[in-house]
């Protein structure tokens, strides 16, 4: 079944073009890699399909319903099924691990506490947190607060979950720990559309990656075919440099 | 060095300069609150405002800043009087500090508006936060986490700068230990006694913040 389907989809900011028709069906349960260089455009993706820029051109739809994202409640539907995981965690610095978690199911959702309580710490335990629900950001390394961020998207119950480059800012023992969380998810199934540096872990979660450049999609495939056989000049340049390092 | 001090001189006087600590505390907690609340209207014209609104708040806080309270005051208290606003002395040095402390509350607040982080701003709006929630939920806390020990120091400030009243003749702290020091001449004993209290009403505010901002903020920092 088809749960996301990005038609010659443009943004940009003010005048400037950053996506450029960019085109992409996404499986249910599928796990699709955007990788690319700096400045390709590859946050601006995800942050169009969350709504949180609206696109200049092109459509978005998600399980079957076409989006508005000039209609609030198309926007609430949308992120409802789409959750979204940032570089930089962005987790709310004045709230407990466990509050992070909880507080958009109760004051959006509006759902008893003591049942999103339960699930929430659930979920902490399962990004192998469970002694961390009253730390507050600040208290925890940056792996944690990633695997925080990851609970509290999952906490919605969201069908596609997008993780912005989560590994990038974190020191790199700490990388595989974020790693191991994503890979859990993978195996249970959840759509993912993952912006990542981690070429080996690309390769080895991804059922297709996606090559942009400029705004552009210049290439989709499988990993192996993106990684070993690119057919683009630009991926090959990208690819040898990236595996170099 | 023969002076021998003499407490008891000054001891039947003690509760009347209490009385003039309360009024000293009344000054501070009127020109704060006041200070306050205009100073966060202002703060958000300068950041986010444009036009004349804006450069007329933003030439108030500049003038204000760049003058002495003192002058300030006299011209509340002194020249008011010619446009036909006559003012107690009172009510002049109340309406003087709380203007002069909106002017420096509200770079105080511009600071706080300016950190809020983009980041998590984001965050609110991709879970489905509402503008009011986002407000309630995000900016107001770190708002207030940010900005609370900036705001307590500038409490602290008011509370010492009211003994400027006693040049208007109001009988706060500063004013009485005056008026007491001509009946007895005990002056080191007396103003000894005043900056004790002055000592406690800081010291107390001081401590009360600090639980306040450590307990219902998570501030961090100390009492001193
Ligand atoms: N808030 C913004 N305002 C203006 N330009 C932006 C903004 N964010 C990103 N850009 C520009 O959009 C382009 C794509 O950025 P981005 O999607 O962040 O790329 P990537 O995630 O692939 O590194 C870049 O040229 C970047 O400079
Ligand atoms: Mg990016």
């Amino acid at each position: 079944m088809t749960q996301l389907v990005i038609d010659r989809l443009s943004a940009a900011y003010g005048a400037t073009p950053v996506l450029q028709d960019v085109d992409l069906t996404v499986e249910r349960g599928e796990i699709v890699s955007v990788i690319g260089p700096s400045g390709s455009g590859k946050s601006t993706l995800l942050r169009v399909l969350v709504g949180l820029l609206l696109p200049v051109a092109g459509t978005v739809t998600v399980a079957g319903h076409k989006v508005d994202y000039r209609s609030r409640r198309d926007l609430r539907a949308v992120r409802d099924r789409i959750a979204i995981v940032f570089q930089q965690y962005n987790l709310f610095q004045n709230m407990t691990a466990l509050r992070n978690v909880t507080i958009a199911p109760t004051v959006v959702k509006r759902r008893a506490p003591a049942e999103v309580t339960a699930e929430a710490e659930t979920l902490l335990a399962k990004v192998g947190l469970a002694d961390k629900t009253k730390s507050y950001p600040d208290q925890l390394s940056g792996g944690q607060q990633q695997r925080v961020a990851i609970a509290r998207a999952l906490a919605l119950k969201p069908e596609v979950l997008l993780l912005d480059e989560v590994t990038s800012a974190l020191d790199p023992e700490l990388v595989g720990e974020v790693l191991d969380t994503i890979r859990l998810l993978a195996r249970e199934g959840m759509t993912m559309l993952i912006v990542s540096h981690e070429m080996g872990f690309v390769r080895e979660v991804a059922d297709r990656v996606l090559f942009m450049a400029d705004g552009r999609v210049v290439e989709v495939g499988r990993p192996k075919q993106i990684f070993d056989e690119p057919q683009a000049a630009r991926t090959r340049d990208f690819v040898s440099r990236i595996l170099r390092h | 060095m023969a002076y021998t001090l003499q407490f008891g001189q000054v001891t039947p006087y003690l509760w009347y300069m209490a009385g003039g600590a309360w009024i000293a505390l009344q000054l501070a907690g009127i020109a704060f609150l006041f200070g306050w609340a205009i100073g966060l209207v202002f703060a958000a014209v300068s950041e986010y405002g444009r036009g004349p609104l804006r450069w007329a708040v933003r030439g108030y806080v500049i003038f204000i800043l760049n003058t002495p309270l003192l002058v300030q005051i006299f011209f509340i208290y002194f020249a008011l009087p010619d446009v036909g606003i006559l003012l107690g002395s009172y009510e002049a040095v109340a309406i003087g500090m709380a203007l002069n402390a909106s002017a420096y509350l509200t770079e105080i607040q511009r600071a706080g508006f300016r950190s809020l982080r983009r980041q998590e701003l984001d965050a609110a709006e991709t879970i489905g936060f509402s503008r009011v929630q986002t407000i309630r939920y995000v900016v107001l806390p770190h708002i207030v986490k940010v900005l609370f020990p900036p705001l307590s120091n500038q409490y602290i400030i008011l509370t010492m700068t009211t003994s400027i009243a006693a040049i208007f003749g109001v009988e706060e702290l500063t004013g009485r230990a005056y008026n007491i020091n001509a009946e007895t001449f005990r002056s080191l004993e007396i103003f000894s006694i005043a900056a004790l209290y002055y000592v406690v009403l800081t010291f107390v505010a001081s401590t009360v913040l600090y639980w306040i901002g450590h307990y219902f903020f998570r501030v961090q920092g100390k009492v001193f």
